[in-house]
This record gives structure tokens, C-alpha cells and sequence, in this order.
């Protein structure tokens, strides 16, 4: 159950071209077998929406010494409009109208929240994401 | 000013019944400072590995690949930790592995940690234009 997973980076930042590449397969953590989960999905999130926990971003589930990828893209075309990321309280970054990150995501505990915020004021962003991940273990019955 | 071009390509042909196969581009405007492809023997302790300096406010997009040989050029199979400064773990890379993300508008920087011995890493990082 291999996902291929390649990533290309040129720019002309420098006088001579600068292209770098590199291909993988994911896998389950410290081993060879394949990552076989994946979710994906889509939302919105409005700047009056305060901060929020992405769906996928609640890392009870999974627990330490798990693999995980995390594919996540801002779909708002307002230049101005960006998503901040957090990790529980801790800022990462901003992903900007287009931008989008791909991330080893650790799901160990609290402190890897994943936390989305829209900014500026009036800003609604459209999200779509990916998660690769081992299988969970399923809760019981309620 | 310059322009990043990062692209991401996503394909499994068994993962899933239905093909996955999906790719997404995107067009930064950069500028200095930044780092070319770099390469750095990770230890154990995260404070003496940091690739990234701490941001005054400005966006960098950060570039880091998991090798898969230590310090002496052996094959490894250990994890490398991707942290931002004060050791905030995001995640954990595999040998071959690779991640591309923004980093930005706060005071931290980032910094790699291997789980055990050395692990050789390439990283690279843009500063947002």
C-alpha cells in the first residue's frame, strides 16, 4: 500500500538556477511496512471563527512513536488572507492564499494540537488537507 | 526579487481502491537571507543542531531531508526530530523522508534532534519577500 511522495524546489534565487528533488514512500515509524490510512478533507475557517482545532488535529488517537504526514493547503485566492498554525499554544508559521506545508506530524500528545487561525480581520479561508497515518486503534463502544 | 517554486506530488496506486495521484504548485516571492541546500550531522541534543535562526516576524520556508546514513556515512534507520527552538516537536522524519513548511512570525527558530548516535540531514530555508 505505498504512497510516493515527491517534492521538487527551484528557484532563481541565485545566479545559477537552484532546483532540488527528492522522492519517497512513506512509511509506518521505524519500520518498512507502508503508511495505510489516509483522511482527507476540506473546511473554511473565518477570522470570527477565533482559533480552532482542525479536524484531523486532536492527537489522542494515535499515540507516541506513531508515523503521520500532514498535507495542508490555504485555498483562499485574497493574497492578504493567511492561515496561522499553531502547535497547542506554540506559533509555527503562516501559509498564505495557495501556500500549503507537508509535514512529519508527531499526534503524541496535547502539545501537538493542530491549531488554525484565519487573519486578518474579515479574512475566510478555504482548507483542504491530507493525513497519512499508521492505523488507529478503535475505541470501544460507548 | 526571486521566486520559490515548490511542487508536490502525492501518488499510491494501492493505498487506497481508488487511485490516489494529486499535485500542488505554488509560486513565493523570496529573497535574502537564505540557505541553499546545506547539510548538517544532527546529534542527539536539539540545541546544537539549529538549521533556522529565530524569526523577527519574517516568514521562512523551510526545506528539511532525512539522509538515512549517520555521520560516518553508515546506514541508519533512526528518527530525526523537525523542532522548533526550546524543543516544540512537529514530527519526526524517517530515513528518506522530507517535509517543506513556513515558519514564521514569532521568535523561534528550527532545530533538528536524532533520536540516537548521528543522522546526516539536507535542509534549505527561504526568507518570505
Amino acid at each position: 500500500m505505498a504512497t510516493t511522495c515527491e517534492l521538487t524546489l527551484s528557484s532563481d534565487i541565485t545566479s545559477s538556477e537552484m532546483n532540488i528533488s527528492a522522492s519517497t514512500v512513506l512509511k509506518k515509524a521505524e519500520l518498512n511496512d507502508d503508511l495505510e490510512l489516509i483522511e482527507m478533507g476540506r473546511g473554511t475557517i473565518a477570522e470570527s471563527d477565533g482559533s480552532k482545532t482542525a479536524e484531523f488535529g486532536l492527537p489522542t488517537a494515535l499515540g507516541v512513536d506513531k508515523a503521520a504526514k500532514l498535507f495542508f493547503v490555504n485555498k483562499a485566492t485574497d493574497p492578504t488572507f493567511y492561515i496561522d498554525i499553531d502547535l497547542h499554544d506554540t506559533n509555527v508559521g503562516r501559509l498564505y492564499a495557495g501556500d500549503w506545508m507537508f509535514i512529519p506530524y508527531g499526534m503524541n500528545d496535547v502539545a501537538s494540537e493542530f491549531v488554525i487561525e484565519a487573519e486578518p480581520s474579515g479574512a475566510v479561508c478555504p482548507y483542504e488537507f491530507a493525513l497519512f497515518q499508521e492505523p488507529q486503534t478503535l475505541v470501544a463502544h460507548s | 526579487m526571486a521566486t520559490l517554486t515548490p511542487t508536490l506530488t502525492l501518488t499510491s496506486t494501492d493505498a487506497t481502491t481508488d487511485q490516489l495521484s494529486f499535485s500542488v504548485t505554488d509560486q513565493l516571492s523570496v529573497t535574502a537571507p537564505h540557505i541553499g541546500l546545506a547539510k548538517i550531522a544532527v546529534t542527539t541534543v536539539g540545541a546544537n543542531n539549529i538549521i533556522q535562526p529565530a524569526t523577527d516576524g519574517q516568514t521562512y520556508y523551510v526545506y528539511v531531508k532525512h539522509t538515512g546514513v549517520d555521520a560516518s556515512g553508515s546506514t541508519v534507520t533512526t528518527t530525526c526530530n523537525v523542532e522548533l527552538t526550546g524543543d516544540v516537536v512537529i514530527g519526526k522524519l524517517a530515513a528518506g523522508e522530507f517535509m517543506f513548511m513556513p515558519v514564521g512570525g514569532h521568535s523561534l527558530g528550527v532545530q533538528l534532534q536524532a533520536s540516537s548516535g548521528t543522522i546526516v540531514a539536507e535542509y534549505a530555508y527561504f526568507t518570505k519577500a
